[in-house]
């Protein structure tokens, strides 16, 4: 708490030593922009638990170095979570009865033209956004996946990193990334917390008591924590083209070895788990164009793992005269190609409303040809009142796990929402969040989350 | 009989002959105009847009825009701060890209929004089009006035979505003075005026004012800080600019 104190201090007082101006008139003076944000979820089942609490100051800091460089940051400033108070201990803790932290999303430097005309230079943290597709990019898989909002599909965070931008011309270039310490992902927090957690099944007449894991990161070495992608990216016959290749990990863990104990003589059993995060080749395509005046998009990534996964259940201690060491091994996920794609399409029409269509196969937190599902997305919005107002009746998706057996594997999501611009600055956004599923996918487990969101946004 | 039907050649031949010699007119002076209004190599600008609605409210826009011939374009928004670094990079053949700062990356339009009002603005993006008129209108001249021509405009395209536009253009000058535009329906909604100014060699359309009728809205576009033939490449009018 007092390192984020020193660090908050330490930005206040560079943003008033530091010549500050909003003012666009001199292009090397540092603007300053960013927006206030507050997102209230509750639930709509009684009692109405408070399901998210997020209050976010969002600040931009913009400066051209030199006509041939600029320095770019984003930072959070936030409150997020509901007070966890346990104790009369707690009370003198202001850390806890009013949580706040700080995130650094990007601070990089960009040189164009470094060392030829024809190649920018990005160094620092910076999000790399790969893909066409409309926030759900089975490409874009060089920043770690922000999951804290599950409901905030594609979200990433930056990277401490290297890249390059080099153009052949003004319809061809090539992109590149080094990423040289391995970040993984961060999970879902409030009520999505176990949203990502896989099942377990116990076998018969054991008992889960106590659960521990430890995650096994990869060295800090070049060979085992760095990440590295490039992107050769086009424009020909009015369509836009990438293809890129991605050495990285996989940014979500995978059991590999448990040990189970046994806790009582009725069967009662802890496991300690360990966790890693296998290499994976990843080998993308992306296309966008128009037909017929609707805009398309088609994007792909085959993930290739470079070592099976195998999980390890080690029984040894539950057998009084072990034989010696009594494991079980199960592949987690095969050395082989599975593919995730989406294809999608907008259009306007001649009155104002928006469709927007996209069809997933394999979502994020999805491995393996066997386990990816379909996912139909789609969002009808029009505007009203010179724009001012945005109604979105028809915004949700429809996700089948098994085919053979959709009524037990299924789900559905329905998120209308409206949005209102009570000043040029000010955005208040209503929405439900309504869920309806059954079977082995994502959203069928927010059965019990139907909710109501309210945000308000103020940029500045 | 003869003389009837020798009055009536002569008659087709004096009415081909009208037709002929108005619609060379017409189509010369439209070309007159874009002359006027494309003929720059390049211009770059800010341009502040007021959008007035019909309780007289105002919003305002400010943008940069760089622009080179009359088919590459960057429209860059400064103000206000939900809009600013928002921008469109607008190239020949419908090709469209948008760039929105909070995602990082441009995007493709689809060239359906082209129907769509820009910006909340009056005018669509096919008014914003920089496209020669006389590339996108077959003119007929009407009639001529007190120190002006007015021209009928059908849309060459079956997709546009005005009927005609009705273009007074200035006698000597050849700028436009006003446009109206009519709907598929041949409803008049919405009214145009211009004021052009000189900067150097050129005319430049300092103050565009549009309203739109069945709205009661109008939006006004006010340039400045224009400057001609700065040497702009088309290396400026790439993703690549757009998303610095």
């Amino acid at each position: 708490m007092k390192r984020l104190k020193i660090i908050i201090s330490s930005i206040i007082l560079l943003l008033i030593s530091i010549n500050i101006t909003i003012a666009q008139e001199n292009d090397l003076k540092l603007k300053l922009s960013g927006e206030l944000l507050s997102d209230q979820r509750f639930l709509l089942e009684d009692p109405n638990d408070w399901a998210w609490n997020e209050n976010r100051l969002t600040l931009k800091l913009n400066k051209k170095l030199t006509d041939n460089s600029k320095f770019y940051s984003e930072v959070w400033l936030r409150n997020i979570g509901l007070p966890s108070i346990n104790s009369s201990a707690d009370l003198y803790n202001k850390g806890i009865l009013d949580p706040y932290n700080l995130e650094v999303r990007e601070a990089y430097v960009q040189l164009f033209g470094f060392l030829s005309k024809n190649l920018d230079v990005k160094i620092g943290r910076q999000r790399i956004t790969w893909g066409t597709a409309d926030k759900l990019n089975p490409t874009d898989n060089l920043n770690p996946y922000d999951l804290e909002d599950v409901l905030d599909f594609g979200r990433h965070r930056g990277s401490d990193a290297i890249s390059f931008d080099y153009y052949f011309n003004s319809d061809f270039y090539l992109q590149g990334a080094f990423i040289p310490f391995f970040q993984p992902a961060n999970m879902p927090v409030g009520i999505f917390a176990n949203a990502l957690t896989p099942s377990m099944e116990m076998p018969m007449g054991m008992t889960l008591k106590d659960f521990n894991d430890t995650i096994q990161m990869p060295r800090y070495n070049l060979a085992e924590s760095s990440t590295a992608g490039i992107k050769f990216k086009g424009f020909a016959a009015g369509y836009d083209f990438s293809l890129s290749y991605v050495w990285g990990r996989d940014g979500l863990p995978m059991s590999t070895y448990n040990t189970f104990i046994p806790v009582d003589a009725i069967g009662g059993i802890n496991i300690n788990s360990e966790l890693s995060f296998y290499r994976t080749h990843i080998f993308g395509a992306d296309i966008a164009g128009s037909i017929g005046g609707a805009g398309i998009w088609a994007e792909a990534a085959a993930f290739l793992p470079e070592n099976e996964v195998i999980m390890t259940n080690d029984l040894s201690a539950l057998f009084l005269a072990p034989p010696g060491s009594v494991t079980q091994d199960s592949i987690m996920l095969e050395k082989e190609l599975y593919i995730k794609f989406v294809i999608g399409m907008d259009y306007n029409f001649a009155n104002g409303t928006y469709l927007n269509i996209q069809y997933l196969h394999g979502f994020m937190n999805e491995r393996g040809s066997e386990n990816l599902n379909d996912y139909f997305f789609a969002q009808l919005d029009k505007k009203f009142f010179d724009d001012r107002l945005k109604i979105a009746p028809l915004a949700g998706g429809f996700i089948v796990s098994d085919w053979k057996d959709v009524e037990n594997n299924y789900a559905v999501v329905y998120i209308p929402n409206i949005s209102y611009m009570a000043t040029d600055n000010a955005e208040l956004t209503l929405s439900a969040a309504l869920f309806k599923g059954t079977g082995d996918n994502l959203f069928a487990n927010f059965n019990d989350y139907n909710m109501m969101m309210f945000k308000l946004k103020y940029s500045f | 009989m003869r003389i009837i039907k020798l009055s009536v050649i002569v008659s087709v031949v004096i009415l081909l002959t009208g037709l002929s010699a108005n619609a060379q007119d017409a189509n010369t002076i439209l070309k007159k105009m874009d002359d006027v209004m494309y003929s720059p190599k390049d211009m770059t600008g800010k341009t502040k847009i007021v959008i007035i609605d019909k309780a007289g409210k105002e919003k305002i826009r400010e943008a940069d825009i760089i622009q080179k011939g009359n088919d590459k374009r960057i429209f860059r928004f400064t103000a206000p701060s939900s809009q600013a670094g928002i921008a469109v990079l607008s190239l020949p053949d419908d090709v469209m890209y948008l760039y929105m700062p909070a995602f990082g990356k441009e995007r493709r339009i689809s060239s359906s929004v082209k129907s769509q009002n820009f910006a909340g603005t009056d005018f669509s993006y096919d008014d914003m089009e920089a496209k020669p008129y006389s590339e996108k209108y077959t003119p007929t001249l009407i009639k001529t006035e007190e120190g002006a021509f007015v021209l009928e405009l059908i849309p060459i395209s079956p997709k546009s979505s005005y009927s005609r536009l009705i273009a007074k253009i200035h006698k000597t000058n050849y700028y436009p003075i006003a446009m109206d535009y009519y709907d598929r329906g041949n409803k008049k909604v919405k009214e145009g005026t211009y004021k052009f100014v000189k900067i150097g060699k050129y005319w430049n359309a300092q103050e565009m004012f549009i309203k739109d009728i069945k709205k009661n809205h109008t939006t006004k576009m006010i340039m400045s800080d224009v400057k001609y033939d700065s040497g702009i490449t088309d290396d400026d009018f790439t993703v690549r600019k757009l998303k610095q």
